[in-house]
């Protein structure tokens, strides 16, 4: 099982804000999955490399060139929600 | 010309052969979604005049004589989280309500070289999160057999428009099942290739050890087509390969395809399996014989854990994913904060729906200080277990025969109060991305569920990079 407590930092370490039937519907989800994966411990992984995924673990090398052609710079910026003169505007970060 | 009948190879011999033009083809698929998209819901965006725009173009090149490439003029629905430039793409979520694609994928801007016509983009479960397309933000999609059934998800939107006849095929990403599961709930062939073989740039990452688009069709020659179109490795993707490049180029021959052994996983045949997808299983099993394909049963003792796996793995890089969402740079809907951290908490608490705020924090709580090793490198370490099942069973056999879903479409609104029990819809799916492998949805027929008939398919899953096997011996299923 999982605490509200324990959900209230999750939730502070997603910077979602929930609220308080929220924290409760999620505390009893996250709990029914946390109980579900208590099957792997009858797994035995002693000398078994974690795998991260991929086809062909390989390095992928490319030439130190300019690349921003395709999507171009104003597109990019045009996409930002607040902008100006080609700068993405954000609230203070200091106060 | 009867829209039923159409496939990806017909259209491209009546348009070279001038029987009819490619603005009448897109014309006659924006009638049809008019006629019937407003009970289906397959679409989130429509792009009809973009469409009728492209398809004169290959008109054009057919009037100078001009050749057509396999995709010339094949009216497509893609799915809302793929970009296309100047067309918003919001993964069905409120976050991206607004967001509109500054760039072209690299599958789209493949299929535009080959000159294919985008219909619209597809409604999914919010930002692929789900098996129903029930999470999406803005509606759900019905089943077209059934309305009061879900489509599947989370490529809801692209099955269901295929299905329905308001696509002649479609792209969506599958990353625990999202292609294959809505292909067999909506009677249509569905492929996940081997990851790595299609590029993402340009697909909203969900989980990106696992993400890979494929294509949606009505037969598995117009999935090869289809996949041969968008596949090839892109410098934008890190992950992707060359596949036509040796060892991994692999093309058998027919006679080669016939010699190919099915292997017939233990594991998938268990209980609570529904009689109609048994059925349909079965005689999938039964034409192939016929056919002359040899069978074997193989054990991949690993299988029950795959769902515990990936309901650790997918979650722990969907919350570092979704990080980007932050209110700064794709969307902010709620700008009156004073604070930069006010402003992320808001947002996200403002964009993000049920299922997406869930899989966050299961995914954050995974990967914390403390947790970290008990789940997230356990689940990966169980994850290499399942690979190498896979790998001891495919030097006995070549493919694997299993079914797709445990049942086929169920009610709308049936698993929505219980998430464990909507993510057991995925049991069948889940292993294949896991390990890696392609696999394929064939539908088999409909059967008799309750009061109504709903589709029921079957799955093949091959060797990495062995699409060809699995498409090779689907192509002879369909024309038997």
């Amino acid at each position: 099982m999982i605490s509200r407590e324990e959900v209230r930092h999750l939730a502070s370490l997603s910077r979602i804000e929930l609220t308080a039937a929220e924290e409760e519907k999620l505390r009893h989800d996250l709990g029914a999955m946390l109980d579900h994966f208590e099957e792997l411990k009858e797994v035995n992984t002693d000398n078994v490399e974690p795998l991260a995924g991929g086809s062909i673990l390989a390095n992928q090398f490319r030439n130190d060139e300019d690349s921003t052609n395709r999507i171009g710079n104003d597109a990019a910026v045009g996409a930002f929600p607040e902008g100006a003169s080609g700068l993405l505007k954000v609230p203070p970060v200091f106060e | 010309m009867d829209l039923k009948k159409l496939t990806i190879s017909s259209l491209h011999e009546g348009l070279v052969a001038k029987d009819f033009s490619a603005r009448e083809v897109a014309q006659e698929y924006v009638k049809a979604i008019d006629a019937r998209d407003g009970e289906v819901g397959a679409y989130l965006t429509r792009m009809s005049d973009a469409a009728l725009a492209a398809a004169a173009e290959v008109d054009a090149v057919v009037a100078a004589g001009g050749e057509l490439a396999p995709l010339a003029g094949v009216p497509l629905a893609v799915k809302d989280n793929m970009l296309i430039k100047g067309v918003t793409a919001t993964s069905a979520s409120k976050m991206l309500e607004h967001y509109v694609a500054a760039y072209d994928a690299t599958v789209i801007e493949k299929l535009k070289f080959e000159h294919a016509v985008f219909l619209g983009k597809t409604n999914l479960d919010e930002f692929a999160m789900g098996s129903s397309t029930e999470n999406s933000a803005y509606h759900v999609t019905k089943n077209p057999h059934d309305t009061s059934r879900v489509a599947g998800g989370s490529s809801g939107g692209s099955a269901a428009a295929v299905a329905a006849g308001m696509a002649l095929a479609g792209l969506g990403s599958d990353t625990g099942g999202s292609i294959r599961q809505p292909a067999a709930f909506c009677g249509v062939v569905g492929m996940k290739p081997t990851y790595g073989t299609v590029s993402r740039f340009g697909l909203t990452a969900m989980a990106s050890s696992l993400d890979q688009i494929g294509p949606f069709t009505k037969t598995v020659e117009d999935a090869k087509i289809l996949f041969h179109a968008i596949k090839g490795k892109d410098v934008h993707d890190a992950t992707s390969i060359d596949v036509v490049m040796k060892p991994f180029h692999y093309a058998p021959k027919t006679e080669d395809i016939k010699k190919l052994k099915i292997g017939i996983p233990k594991e998938y045949f268990i209980e609570g399996i529904d009689p109609a997808v048994t059925k349909g299983v079965e005689e999938a099993i039964t034409k192939l014989k016929k056919l002359g394909f040899t069978f074997k049963e193989v054990s991949l003792p690993h299988t029950k854990y795959a769902l515990s796996v990936y309901y650790i793995i997918m979650p722990a890089e969907v919350s570092t994913n979704l990080a980007r969402l932050d209110g700064i740079r794709y969307a902010r809907d709620v700008k009156d904060v004073k604070k930069l951290n006010e402003l992320y908490v808001k947002n996200r608490a403002h964009g993000f729906g049920p299922e997406t705020r869930r899989r966050v924090l299961l995914g954050t709580f995974v990967l914390s200080s403390g947790y970290y090793d008990a789940y997230y490198t356990k689940a990966q370490k169980v994850r290499r277990l399942i690979k190498q099942d896979f790998d001891e069973a495919f030097k006995e056999v070549d493919v694997i025969l299993s079914p797709v879903t445990p049942t086929p479409a169920f009610k709308i609104g049936e698993k929505t109060s219980d998430p464990l029990s909507m993510y057991l819809s995925d049991i069948f799916t889940i292993p294949a991305p896991l390990a890696g492998i392609p696999a394929i949805s064939i539908p088999v027929k409909k059967y008799t569920v309750g009061s109504g008939e709903l589709p029921v398919a079957f799955q093949l899953m091959g060797k990495h990079f062995h699409e060809a096997d699995i498409l090779g011996i689907g192509e002879m299923y369909e024309k038997e």
